[in-house]
């Protein structure tokens, strides 16, 4: 048998994948539109739900955790709705005053932590050194958890770029200045988490960076505010306060 | 008198290091400032030296070289946080409680204990059994002068007298 035409193959195939492209979005179509149906379900027990329990999602660390992340698996951000005007959703109302205020309290006190620790860590400090300080600041509200301070600073994003969350090696760092760690900046800062601090020599025999390299990136730390230097070891050490947690 | 709260920062060992940024370095000056004043108070010290045990941290090995010390005591001096006592710049006055505050406790508890018009020695006022009780009982003696002077200067206090029988009038 000969093979079909080159011309013809081309054609037959669109024409079998275009059938298969149409049934295939007619299946789409008609099981999202009962997902839909399944989610909005969802949605509008979840809103029942932290009803009835708005006094726990704000008072138990863990309750709210596991709710948080109830939200968004079903898509709803119960942050979204804090700073939205009127007309949005129930969401709004309900959870505007209840959860999301509360999570504003949050970020209102997490953004006091980085300010008052910037001169001393260069505007970058792990989510569990912010958490611990909260929580042993006295009379200040309820106990928070890492992941609360986490949602909190989400919450910030629609003022700009002035807060975030990055991920240095194993650690949650919350970064409040406007400046992105450079690419030797970020090894080295994961290096200091993994081993305290670094010296010239350590940088040089792990990473194999020529002399000026090391140089460059110390100094750009330095006058970032992100590392100290203890000139009292044999050699000069830099540490950063960034992972100092009080135990 | 153990219990005395180290920030995070001292056991931190670039703390002991005068960092070379600007920037660090005033937060560091002011940690150390903070930690000397919280220090003396806990332990009611009026006097401060530079040579004092705080700045060295035996733990970590790590020591305050004397001219930051020194840095860290001027800035305090410059703050109204202290008061370098002589010329040698070696130890200062520490001002956890301002002149003016000590003036203000000293007032009060001449006011509520009716003493207006009376006349007592300096070393009543900080050693007497009448102020066994206040806060300012054991009050050094520069301090409590400094302290006088403010009330001096209010003219609600007139000093007289000279040498070790120094003695004031309230009105």
């Amino acid at each position: 048998m000969h093979k079909p035409a080159g011309l013809s193959l081309l054609l037959r195939d669109s024409r079998s994948s275009a059938s298969f492209q149409s049934h295939g979005s007619r299946l789409r179509s008609s099981q999202s539109s009962t997902l839909q149906t399944q989610l909005s379900v969802f949605q509008s027990l979840l809103l029942q739900f932290s009803k009835t329990h708005a006094k726990d999602i704000r008072s138990h660390p863990e309750f709210r955790t596991e709710f948080a992340r109830m939200c968004q698996a079903l898509g709803v951000d119960p942050l979204a709705s804090t700073g939205s005007k009127k007309g949005s959703s129930l969401w709004a109302e309900m959870l505007g005053e209840e959860v999301g205020g509360w999570y504003f309290g949050v970020a209102v006190r997490v953004v006091e932590v980085c300010r008052a620790t910037r001169g001393e860590n260069g505007g970058l400090i792990s989510v569990a050194e912010v958490t611990a300080r909260l929580n042993s600041a006295k009379g200040q509200g309820e106990m928070v958890t890492e992941d609360d301070v986490l949602r909190a600073v989400g919450s910030l994003k629609p003022l700009g770029e002035g807060f975030r969350t990055l991920e240095l090696g194993r650690l949650m760092m919350i970064r409040s200045v406007p400046k992105e760690l450079g690419g030797d900046q970020r090894v080295v800062m994961e290096a200091i988490q993994v081993l305290g601090f670094v010296t010239h020599s350590m940088l040089l025999d792990n990473l194999r960076w020529d002399e000026a390299r090391v140089k460059t990136v110390i100094d750009d730390l330095l006058s970032d505010s992100l590392v100290w230097v203890d000139e009292q070891a044999q050699e000069t050490e830099y540490w950063t306060p960034a992972f100092i947690s009080k135990t | 008198m153990a219990d005395f709260q180290y920030p995070a920062l001292y056991s931190f060992p670039p703390f002991f290091t005068r960092q070379p940024n600007a920037t660090t370095w005033s937060t560091q000056q002011s940690a150390w400032s903070a930690l000397i004043l919280a220090y003396c108070e806990r332990h009611r010290l009026f006097k401060f030296s530079v040579g004092h045990e705080l700045f060295t941290n035996t733990e970590l090995s790590r020591r305050l070289p004397t001219p930051a010390a020194i840095e860290v005591m001027e800035a305090m001096v410059k703050q109204g946080k202290a008061e370098w006592i002589g010329p040698e710049k070696q130890e200062i006055l520490v001002y956890w409680k301002t002149p003016r505050d000590w003036a203000n406790a000293v007032y009060d508890w001449i006011d509520t204990t009716g003493q207006k018009g009376g006349v007592l020695t300096l070393y009543e006022i900080a050693w007497g059994q009448l102020t066994a009780s206040t806060e300012f009982h054991g009050l050094d003696e520069t301090v409590l002068r400094r302290a006088l002077d403010v009330l001096v200067e209010r003219g609600v206090a007139k000093i007289f007298g000279s040498g070790d029988e120094l003695g004031v009038k309230f009105f």
